[in-house]
């Protein structure tokens, strides 16, 4: 008995939190005014306009593009590095392994405004190459750039479903073609990635539709050619009327998700097929490393290039700028160097307040975030009933769910039930959005944990006389608490990053690092952005760093 | 404790039809050997009476007490039948001491902690184990956890202890080690008991009774030598032993005898079927009956011995001839070349 209340109860919180933002919108997209507004009546007159609009077609079109474009770059990079990385004897491996996922765990934003400091018009990099080549031979600011940029930041994500799929497969078919003449790069591209075409399709669906979630590299990238994305378009419709439109966002919402819901199904379709594919080929095979003779170094030089372009520039750029007052054309290194930026962050109330908030919600917010997928996880773990299905569904709708849009969505939830308004300037709100956004993630890390845990522990536990519950606490959660562990990690490092789900609940009080950026960048505040970010990476850094030294898998 | 009883149990398990009407009791005292191959739903009908399968039809009962009835809507929650339950992976908590694991079904009981000591470290001494107490599982042999498992399910004094294949995961002679053991113990404290097996050696060696199941139906139960020596269907006669099989055409039936034409000679034997003269019959003969001699005469077949191999105690001979092939046990080699094989009438099974 007290385990279907649990379960009923888990089921309609969860039902709650995630349908009643989705709810909300698509009411208030056929709403012809604000939802608080008394002289709003139904109508299509919000959809009209935004169909109408020539700026919404251009930026429906541009998303299309970048989100092809950068799956075009990301798919066949990120498979070859998977090749490279799980497959061959390519030098330094183990420690290449964590710097290659660096660019998931750094913010989008930070890693634009490195962009745009370090190879921007008058970037560090950009003075360099043009004090020798006497002119800059690239443009940060186009669409070009910025799919290139997409492009490179996404491999990681290609290269975890590729490598998880290769270390499944059997060495034997690879030493084959060796054998029979092939090099190493025919070899990848003739037997291992066919071999893992599905996983390396689930993955192209997974970057196409990341795609359409971009927001910080488009925001600092397209603006200053008024190049805009979708998200992008979404943002700048805030100040487009001067009064709140919140229907025209609302039907920009509805059309993203109109395209991510789809796209998220099927990546759950294609990533079942894939992991079936693995089980049927994962015979725990010894794999000898196929040695790459003359191409090791050649392999080795292209990650490390890869590795330098993605995550050093980027990096190097926004740390240097954070220490020097100016930069420009003729501007000496050794004139400019200064700790002002970094001694400035204390003068600024929000900030110091974003940065322990920011603390706080990776922290205690992670914390609690996992104990809440815990409860949903446990809930349906081993349940006989086709609910768990139901409950499978709702935790997907999140995913549809930019975070941008998310917490557009979770703002409208707190302005609309009355009683929920005070919570809106407490962080309380941005933890209900992040752990709403994060809903399919945080469930994937705790059911892979609690998948390990073998059905009959369990069951002895209910035979020798305990309930259902009884038996979890005493039994399944004991033993999963290190999976618990590290999935506190993870999401820390997530919250901790996550900068588009706050900005539209960026208020006095909810100040965290992320959306402060966004909103301190849209100020020209550039010396307090590069000290900001620095900051932000330095917290994840240190995270990272604790999570490799535990030997935590930094995916689920 | 008083009987268990399942009646007419059914179970699916998706569209798969697992069990398909078994019936079974189990009196005080006695332990019942579940014996079967795989996939003939011997442990999914153990996994029923200990309320972790549901199935659709039929009840499971001790006594007066209903744990499950399909038709009076009664479902009991595994943890409110009081059983214990011996997992053929042990299922140790690798979380909690030996001791903890022992101790925590009388916890839950709400047994006092002076008490649980005593209970505990009692049941400990008696497996063997009463050093190990504040061991963890993995710090244990295999034979050592599964005697923890055991006491696991013993400590609370269920009425019934239902075991799982639990000597499957040892080696070859420690199982032999770990039987005799366990049949002491259970013999000694008078425990009734359901084993799982799918080694029939083991099932006759610990069960005063056997239950032979087959696809989800019984095909036979009675006591050891009753399910060895007189087999009543032709599934239960090639389970059991080592065994020959004889095809050939029924030629006469009466009298309870049944002879059979094979290579053109006839072998007399048991009738076990209800077919007439001129049928198909299969004829079986455990190879420890089977017999060599020098000359012919009623019930031999004139074979080839083709591979006299030396088993240690014994020697086991292959004859063939034709398309037969008959294997029987010797004490000494044969001379290879032609012999009379005899099949004792009472010994040879006609179904």
């Amino acid at each position: 008995m007290g385990t279907s209340i649990y379960r009923l109860i888990v089921l309609g919180v969860t039902a709650l939190a995630v349908l009643a933002p989705l709810s909300l919108v698509v009411y208030q997209s056929f709403l012809t005014a604000p939802f608080f507004d008394p002289s709003a009546k139904f109508g299509l007159l919000a959809y009209s306009f935004v169909f109408d609009d020539p700026d919404f077609a251009q930026a429906f079109w541009t998303t299309l593009i970048v989100a092809a474009g950068m799956a075009a770059i990301a798919v066949p990079l990120g498979a070859l590095l998977a090749f490279l990385m799980v497959r061959t004897d390519v030098p330094g491996r183990t420690w290449l392994e964590p710097l290659i996922l660096v660019p998931i765990f750094v913010s989008a934003v930070v890693i634009a405004f490195g962009y745009v400091v370090a190879i921007g018009p008058v970037g560090i990099f950009s003075t360099l190459a043009k004090d020798m080549l006497g002119f800059v031979p690239w443009n940060l600011y186009s669409i070009p750039a910025l799919i290139v940029i997409a492009g490179l930041t996404h491999v990681p994500h290609v290269y975890l479903y590729s490598a998880a799929a290769l270390r499944g497969l059997g060495t034997d078919l690879e030493e084959a073609a060796r054998v029979s003449g092939a090099n190493p790069f025919r070899v990848a591209v003739n037997v291992s990635l066919p071999m893992i075409m599905p996983a390396i399709l689930f993955a192209g669906v997974l970057v196409f539709f990341l795609g359409f979630e971009l927001f910080g590299l488009p925001l600092v990238l397209g603006d200053p050619q008024d190049v805009l994305v979708l998200s992008t378009y979404l943002y700048k419709l805030t100040n487009k009327l001067g009064i709140p439109s919140y229907q025209l966002m609302a039907v920009v919402v509805v059309v993203i998700i109109a395209v991510t819901a789809p796209l998220v199904f099927m990546q759950r379709l294609l990533l079942r097929q894939a992991q079936r594919y693995v089980s049927v080929r994962g015979k725990g095979l010894k794999t000898q490393p196929l040695r790459l003779h003359g191409w090791r170094w050649l392999a080795f030089g292209a990650i490390v290039l890869w590795l330098f372009v993605t995550v050093a520039v980027p990096l190097i750029g926004i740390t240097m700028r954070s220490f020097v007052v100016t930069w420009g054309e003729g501007v000496k290194l050794m004139d400019v160097l200064t700790l002002d930026h970094y001694r400035e962050l204390s003068d600024y109330p929000n900030v110091i307040r974003g940065i322990l908030n920011t603390l706080g919600i990776g922290v205690i917010g992670g914390a609690a975030a996992v104990a809440c997928y815990t409860l949903i996880a446990l809930a349906v773990h081993r349940w006989p009933s086709g609910w768990t299905r139901v409950v499978d569904y709702l935790v997907m709708v999140p995913r549809a769910m930019p975070g941008l849009v998310a917490g557009l969505a979770l703002l409208w939830v707190f302005l609309f039930v009355p009683f929920l308004s005070p919570l809106k300037s407490t962080m309380v709100s941005i933890w209900l959005a992040y752990t709403i956004v994060w809903l399919a993630y945080g469930m994937r890390l705790v059911s892979g944990t609690l998948l390990q845990v073998g059905p009959e522990l369990e069951e002895a536990a209910r035979t020798a006389g305990a309930t259902d519950l009884r038996a979890k606490r005493d039994v399944t959660v004991p033993l999963i608490r290190y999976g618990i562990l590290a999935s506190w990690l993870l999401i820390f490092l997530i919250f901790v990053r996550e900068y588009s789900t706050g900005i539209y609940l960026l208020g006095p009080g909810t100040e965290v690092i992320g959306s402060l950026l966004v909103s301190l960048w849209g100020t020209g505040a550039v010396d307090l952005v590069s000290a900001l970010s620095v900051v932000n990476v330095l917290m994840i850094g240190a995270g990272l760093a604790v999570a490799v030294r535990l030997g935590v898998r930094l995916h689920g | 404790m008083a009987e268990l009883i399942v009646n007419d149990l059914r179970l699916k398990l998706g569209d798969n039809e697992i069990l398909k009407g078994v019936s079974l009791k189990v009196p005080a005292g006695q332990v019942v050997a579940l014996l079967g191959p795989s996939g003939s739903g011997k442990t999914t009908l153990l996994r029923a009476i200990a309320g972790l399968e549901v199935p659709h039809a039929g009840s499971i009962g001790i006594g007066e007490r209903a744990f499950f009835d399909a038709g009076r809507r009664i479902d009991l929650p595994a943890e409110q039948r009081g059983l214990g339950l011996v997992f053929q992976s042990y299922a140790l908590w690798p979380h909690r001491t030996v001791f903890d694991n022992v101790a925590y079904g009388l916890k839950l009981r709400g047994t006092s902690a002076a008490e649980i000591k005593t209970r505990v470290d009692n049941t400990l001494s008696q497996i063997g184990l009463g050093h190990l107490g504040e061991r963890y599982p993995h710090q244990l042999s295999g034979g050592q956890q599964q005697r923890v498992a055991i006491a696991r399910a013993l400590v609370y004094q269920p009425p019934l202890i239902l075991l799982d294949e639990p000597l499957s995961n040892l080696d070859a002679k420690l199982r032999e080690e770990a039987r005799a053991w366990l049949r002491t113990l259970i013999v000694t404290l008078g425990l009734s008991a359901i084993h799982v097996t799918h080694d029939q050696v083991e099932a006759m060696a610990i069960a005063d009774r056997i239950v032979l199941l087959d696809a989800g139906v019984i095909a036979q139960e009675g006591p050891p030598t009753a399910l060895y020596n007189e087999p009543a269907t032709l599934f239960a006669a090639e389970f059991m032993g080592s065994n020959n099989r004889l095809e050939g055409v029924l030629t006469e039936v009466s009298d309870g005898r049944a002879t059979m034409d094979v290579l053109g000679e006839r072998l007399t034997g048991l009738a076990r079927t209800s077919a007439a003269a001129g049928g198909r019959a299969v004829g079986i003969i455990r190879l420890e009956r089977v017999r060599c001699a020098s000359e012919p005469g009623p019930n031999r077949l004139k074979m080839q011995l083709k591979a006299p191999m030396y088993l240690g105690e014994r020697w086991e001979l292959v004859f063939s001839r034709g398309d037969v092939t008959v294997r029987a046990y010797a004490n000494a080699p044969l001379e290879p070349g032609e012999h009379y094989v005899e099949f004792p009438p009472e010994a040879l099974w006609v179904f």
